[in-house]
């Protein structure tokens, strides 16, 4: 059963550009981005409880390394731009994380708030590197001779990498530092009476975090083509934790599924984005009301469907 | 299995008939045009007005009057909100999913030159871009609207250097594609003066509080002092000023500044302020474009003031219905291009005759207003910038 359904989904990922319009191709890459930073946020957030709003500025970095690296090194093979983008990323969350150690709740999120906007000024102030506010054109990457000039090559480069990131990120889950992360978010004082180093997976999972986001700030690069420091304000932050919460803390699944409906629902959305914060809070309130698990959890009755055992 | 073999069948018929079909966006009854643009953001208003009150004011007017050949305009937009890759996304979603025929009036730099690349590389016209940096130029598919930063400097400089023989020049400019684009084009055309700038302030893009740059420019004592500012800190700049007693030195706003909003934010202090304006007084003017404006603008949408942006929309929508009606029947956007091109000394009773030949700048000069009694008074006829 569960074979057969991967496998169908599989069929679909690999057949999209094939059968859907070409935007689709388009909002179908998007959706993978922003999926591998809701995978991120959800290590971070659902498995340890630390909330962040400053994951847009994660994006950010990752984003503005990989772009810079395109037009200073086009000789590097995109799989290691990436991989840079995701490492600088990771190295940023690592000197965030640290103090970040002290606080909880509201505190956190107030911290990782203001780091998303301190990602913004520094992004408009070294304008040697990232032309402030002019915005950078991101030229096309390549892999050897391949170039990536069409929006179907650059879905496969993009779900190949977030097929990767979700395996890894299925595997994490189920190791020694899986479990003790859910310990970590179950009860502080119990993890640690398990001997679990609380500053250390804390940590770890801050770490993680922002490789995750890094590199799928390097993909938006690739796929948008044109990066500015508005691209990344607070409010992308929010959208981030709302497809976590939509589609359910501390799931994998649901925070592919997350990333799905809300990017598709800004989509159609584009054309009054002032009801965007009202639908926005409706759905919110709503699936917290109703499926304080998210969609993950609600999948989950069905049978087959379920990726992860119940907490 | 059949279906889906049927299926691919179908496909492949469908992408094999498509080079024969007709032009994206024309239809036998319909014309499809649309944009991505600021609904929200910090210039929702100037989007709101050059669109929905703009352009669409136009469209409804060709419209109740049966359309350009038999076909109906409709228009659709989408919001950025001012982000580039909002602007991306929403251009795509136009042109695969919409299949507008053109782009028309998007605005801001950053979400223009977002998506300049991709319409170049699709053909797709982007008809008269809301922004005034020069980046837009030489660019096959693409018609410029608003009067380009080189040219207004260069109206600006020669006028006030030229014809009023002032000698000491300081610019307050927003730091980025748009105010760097004027300093650079203030700064060569002062040069043909033997000119230099005594100062130059930069404003970063969202900062409201102007008070250091002002005062840092009042110790470089200029005859004139440029404006190169979007409305909320432009009007800052005027109060400012007024704040602090600095009184020697005359204020300049740039084309995209000079509007009623900066006019409104600012209040009294924005008195004996000079500008170029690059449109006639939409609410008192006489020429006949703009009463005809003023009037449509009644009928359709009674409840909205006129102003600055709203006619500029509505003078897009008549550039547009223009080049497609003499495009004629067949209308592709090779030949829509072609038509615009041919413009020579089109009356629009709005601005003077425009010429618009292989540069696709549709708009090349301005005049010189002051302010008075809170309203904008002209002060010269129109200026050339060639």
């Amino acid at each position: 059963m569960r074979h057969a359904a991967l496998a169908t989904v599989a069929a679909v990922v690999v057949g999209w550009p094939w059968a859907a319009p070409r935007y689709f191709v388009f909002l179908a890459s998007l959706i993978a981005i922003n999926a591998i930073v809701a995978i991120g946020l959800n290590l971070l957030s659902g498995y340890t409880n630390q909330l962040s709003f400053g994951h847009a500025g994660f994006l950010a970095i990752g984003a503005y390394a990989a772009a810079i690296l395109t037009i200073r090194a086009p000789a590097l093979p995109v799989p290691a731009t990436l991989l840079l983008a995701g490492l600088v990323t990771a190295a940023v969350g690592l000197a965030l994380g640290v103090p970040c150690l002290r606080l909880e709740g509201l505190y956190l999120a107030m911290a990782t708030l203001a780091f998303g906007f301190v990602v913004v000024e520094a992004i408009l102030n070294l304008e040697w590197l990232t032309r402030g506010n002019d915005g950078l054109r991101v030229p096309a990457a390549r892999i050897g001779p391949w170039i990536l000039a069409t929006d179907t090559a650059r879905y496969y480069l993009v779900v190949a990498v977030a097929a990767l990131l979700i395996v890894a990120a299925v595997n994490l889950s189920r190791t020694k530092t899986g479990r003790a992360l859910l310990a970590v978010r179950e009860s502080e004082i119990a993890a640690q009476a398990s001997g679990v180093n609380l500053a250390a997976y804390k940590t770890l999972a801050f770490v993680v975090s922002a490789f995750y986001t890094g590199v799928a700030g390097g993909l938006f690069a690739l796929v948008v083509g044109f990066l500015s420091p508005d691209s990344f304000d607070v409010f992308l932050s929010v959208d981030f934790v709302a497809m976590i919460i939509v589609g359910g803390l501390g799931s994998i699944l649901g925070s592919v599924v997350g990333a799905a409906v809300i990017t598709a629902l800004n989509d159609s959305l584009a054309g009054f984005q002032n009801y965007r914060p009202l639908i926005f809070g409706a759905i919110l309130v709503t699936s917290m009301l109703f499926m304080p698990g998210g969609i993950a959890s609600a999948l989950r009755k069905i049978p087959g469907a379920g990726a992860r055992p119940p907490r | 299995m059949i279906s889906r073999a049927s299926l691919l069948l179908l496909l492949a018929v469908t992408l094999s008939a498509l080079p024969a079909a007709a032009q994206q966006g024309v239809s036998d009854t319909e014309l499809v045009i649309g944009g991505s643009n600021s609904f929200s953001g910090p210039l929702a208003f100037t989007g709101d007005q050059i669109t929905k009150f703009g352009v669409d004011l136009y469209v409804r007017v060709i419209n109740d009057a049966g359309g350009i050949h038999g076909r109906k305009i409709r228009t659709v937009y989408y919001d950025d909100g001012y982000r580039p890759q909002d602007a991306v996304a929403n251009t795509k979603k136009l042109v695969e999913q919409d299949k507008v025929f053109a782009i028309i009036i998007p605005q801001g730099s950053p979400p223009v030159v977002a998506t300049l690349d991709y319409l170049e590389e699709n053909k797709v016209p982007l008809l008269f871009p809301y922004q005034s940096s020069p980046v837009t130029r030489g660019k096959r598919y693409v018609l410029q609207g608003m009067t380009l930063s080189d040219r207004s400097s260069k109206m600006m400089i020669d006028y006030l250097a030229g014809q009023r023989k002032i000698k000491k020049f300081a610019a307050l400019y927003q730091d980025d594609e748009y105010g760097k684009s004027f300093l650079t084009a203030f700064e060569k055309d002062l040069a043909r003066f033997g000119l230099k700038l005594v100062g130059a302030e930069s404003v970063k893009r969202g900062v409201m509080d102007v008070s250091a740059q002002v005062a840092k420019l009042q110790a470089a004592k200029p005859e004139v002092t440029f404006l190169v500012l979007v409305p909320g800190p432009g009007a800052q700049a005027l109060k400012e000023r007024q704040k602090i007693g600095w009184t020697d030195t005359l204020m300049v706003s740039t084309g995209p500044l000079t509007d009623e909003r900066y006019l409104a934010l600012a209040g009294d202090a924005a008195e004996g302020v000079e500008g170029l304006s690059l449109w006639p007084d939409p609410v008192t003017s006489d020429l006949p474009g703009v009463k005809l404006y003023r009037e449509h603008m009644q009928r359709y949408f009674p409840k909205n003031e006129p102003n600055r942006y709203s006619i500029a929309g509505y003078f897009a929508g008549m550039l547009f219905a223009e080049g497609a009606k003499r495009a004629g029947r067949a209308l592709t956007r090779e030949s829509l291009l072609a038509a615009l091109e041919s413009f020579k000394g089109f009356e629009s009773g709005i601005l003077p005759p425009i010429t618009v030949g292989p540069d696709h700048e549709t708009q090349k000069q301005g005049f010189w207003v002051r302010v008075e009694k809170g309203r904008f008074k002209q002060l010269t006829d129109w200026l050339k910038s060639e």
